[in-house]
C-alpha cells in the first residue's frame, strides 16, 4: 500500500511541490481528521461577525491571518516592501467596508478575500491608486448575477480545488503560479523556468485545460 | 439567446488572477454579466486563486498595522455614498462607476463614445454604435482588441457576431465588419494601443479615431 502511494503522482508531487504550495498540505491533513474544512469555516463566520457586529476581535483574526497572505502575494506581483504593508491593509479595510456583501453560501473566505486583494492589483496600475476608493468601482454586479445553484458548499469546493491542484504536475502548478500572481510576460516565464518560449506556451494551454477540467468537476 | 463566441481560457483566467488591466477587465465583465458559462469558469479560477493566496508563505506586517487599519475604521464616517452614474438603460452594470464621454461622430453611420477609467494604460475602451448595415473600415491595431456585443449583430470572415458574443482579435486581424441589416450594433471595446485604419476611408477618419 505504501510503496504503491509512493509510486502515485500525488506521493511524487509531495517532493516536488513549489515551496508556497507545501504549508498548505499540512493543513488539509489536519483538515482532513474530522472530514471538514474547519479553518475556512472560521474565517467565513469572522467575516460575517465583522459584517454583523462589527467584531473588533473577529476583524483583528482576520487580519493577523490573511494581511501577511496579500501583502505576500502583492509582493509577488511586483509591488514593493512599502506599497504592498500599505495595500494589504487597504485590503482589509474594504474586508470591514463590505463585509456584508460576503455570502458563504457562494465564496469561501479566502475565495472572497483573495477577490479583493485581485481588485487591488488592478488598481496598482493607477497613477493615483490612493485617491480611489478600493475595489467600489470594480463590477461586483458579475457576482451578484452568478445564481448560487452548486449542490456542494464553497468551504467544499474550495478544499477540492485544493486537492485538484495538488494532483497537478509541478511544472504545471509552476506555470499556473506564476501566470496568477506574477503577471510575467511568457517570454519572462521562458527565461526565468529556463525554457523555451514554446514550451512555455504549451503548458500555459495545458494548465488552462487542466484548469477547465477542474472548474467542469466542479459545477 | 445562445452565446457562441467566448474570451479565450487565457484571458478568463488573467481576469480572474487580476493581471488584465482595467479596460480589459470592465470589457470582459460584460460578457461574465451575459455569460454564466464564462462566469463558472472564473469562479472557479478565483477559487484556485483563494488557494494559492491560503498557500502563500505570510509576508509580516509592519508594526501596528493592525492599529493603524483600526485607528482609519475609527475615522471613517458613514461610507462615502455611490458617485451619480451618467448611466443609460441598455448597458452593462460594469459600466455604471465610470463616466462616459459624449458620443462622436467617427464616420457616417458610426459613433463612439469613450468611457472614461482613472487609469488605463494604453488602453482605451469605449462604444462603438454602428447603423444597420454598416461596413466599418478596414482596420488593423497596434496591440490587441477586445469586443463585447451588447446589441445588435456583425459579421467578418472570423464569423457571425451576436448580442452577447466576444471578439478577441491580436494586432495581425484584418477584419471588415460588416453591421447586421435589422438594426443598430453597439459594442464595448478595449483597444491596446492605435486603431490604424487603412484604404482611403481609413485616411480620413483616423484624425478621428485617436480618442
Ligand atoms: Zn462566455
Amino acid at each position: 500500500m505504501s510503496a504503491l502511494r509512493l509510486a502515485s503522482p500525488t506521493a511524487r508531487n509531495f517532493r516536488t511541490l513549489a515551496p508556497s504550495l507545501r504549508p498548505a498540505r499540512a493543513r488539509l491533513t489536519d483538515a482532513a481528521m474530522d472530514g471538514k474544512p474547519l479553518a475556512t469555516l472560521d474565517y467565513s463566520q469572522m467575516i460575517v461577525a465583522v459584517a454583523r457586529q462589527r467584531d473588533r476581535a473577529a476583524f483583528g483574526a482576520l487580519f493577523d491571518h490573511f494581511a501577511p497572505r496579500i501583502k505576500a502575494y502583492l509582493l509577488r506581483a511586483g509591488a514593493d516592501e512599502g506599497l504592498a504593508d500599505e495595500l494589504a491593509q487597504e485590503a482589509l479595510l474594504a474586508v470591514w467596508r463590505k463585509a456584508e456583501t460576503f455570502d458563504a453560501a457562494r465564496a469561501t473566505a479566502a475565495t472572497w478575500i483573495f477577490t479583493i486583494a485581485r481588485n487591488l492589483r488592478t488598481d496598482r496600475f493607477r497613477k493615483e491608486w490612493r485617491d480611489v476608493p478600493v475595489g467600489d468601482d470594480l463590477p461586483d454586479a458579475i457576482d451578484e448575477a452568478a445564481a448560487p445553484d452548486e449542490s456542494l458548499s464553497e468551504a467544499e469546493r474550495g478544499e477540492r480545488v485544493r486537492h485538484a491542484l495538488r494532483q497537478l504536475p509541478p511544472e504545471q502548478i509552476k506555470v499556473i503560479e506564476l501566470s496568477f500572481f506574477e503577471d510575467q510576460p511568457h517570454a519572462e516565464i521562458a527565461q526565468t523556468l529556463g525554457i523555451p518560449l514554446g514550451t512555455v506556451k504549451s503548458r500555459i494551454r495545458i494548465a488552462m485545460a487542466k484548469l477547465r477540467d477542474l472548474v467542469g468537476d466542479l459545477s | 439567446m445562445t452565446i457562441r463566441h467566448h474570451p479565450s481560457d487565457e484571458t478568463l483566467a488573467a481576469y480572474a488572477a487580476g493581471t488584465l488591466d482595467l479596460g480589459r477587465r470592465v470589457v470582459v465583465a460584460s460578457h461574465l454579466e451575459r455569460c454564466a458559462a464564462c462566469r463558472r469558469f472564473v469562479r472557479g479560477a478565483e477559487q484556485v486563486g483563494g488557494v494559492m493566496l491560503e498557500d502563500l508563505s505570510p509576508a509580516p506586517m509592519s508594526e501596528h498595522a493592525l492599529a493603524r487599519t483600526l485607528a482609519r475604521i475609527d475615522r471613517e464616517h458613514s461610507r462615502q455614498p455611490a458617485k451619480p452614474v451618467a448611466n443609460e438603460p441598455g448597458l452593462p452594470a460594469c459600466l455604471k462607476p465610470y463616466e462616459m464621454g459624449r458620443w462622436r461622430w467617427v464616420g457616417p453611420g458610426v459613433e463612439m463614445r469613450p468611457i472614461l477609467l482613472p487609469e488605463s494604460g494604453n488602453v482605451r475602451v469605449f462604444l462603438l454604435k454602428a447603423g444597420p448595415g454598416t461596413r466599418l473600415p478596414q482596420h488593423t491595431h497596434e496591440g490587441s482588441e477586445l469586443t463585447s456585443i451588447l446589441v445588435g449583430s456583425f459579421h467578418h470572415e472570423g464569423g457571425d457576431f451576436f448580442a452577447g458574443d466576444f471578439e478577441e482579435a491580436d494586432g495581425d486581424v484584418e477584419h471588415r465588419p460588416i453591421v447586421g441589416t435589422d438594426m443598430a450594433c453597439i459594442c464595448l471595446v478595449a483597444l491596446e494601443g492605435q486603431l490604424k485604419l487603412s484604404g482611403f476611408i481609413g485616411a480620413l477618419l483616423n484624425p478621428f479615431v485617436r480618442l
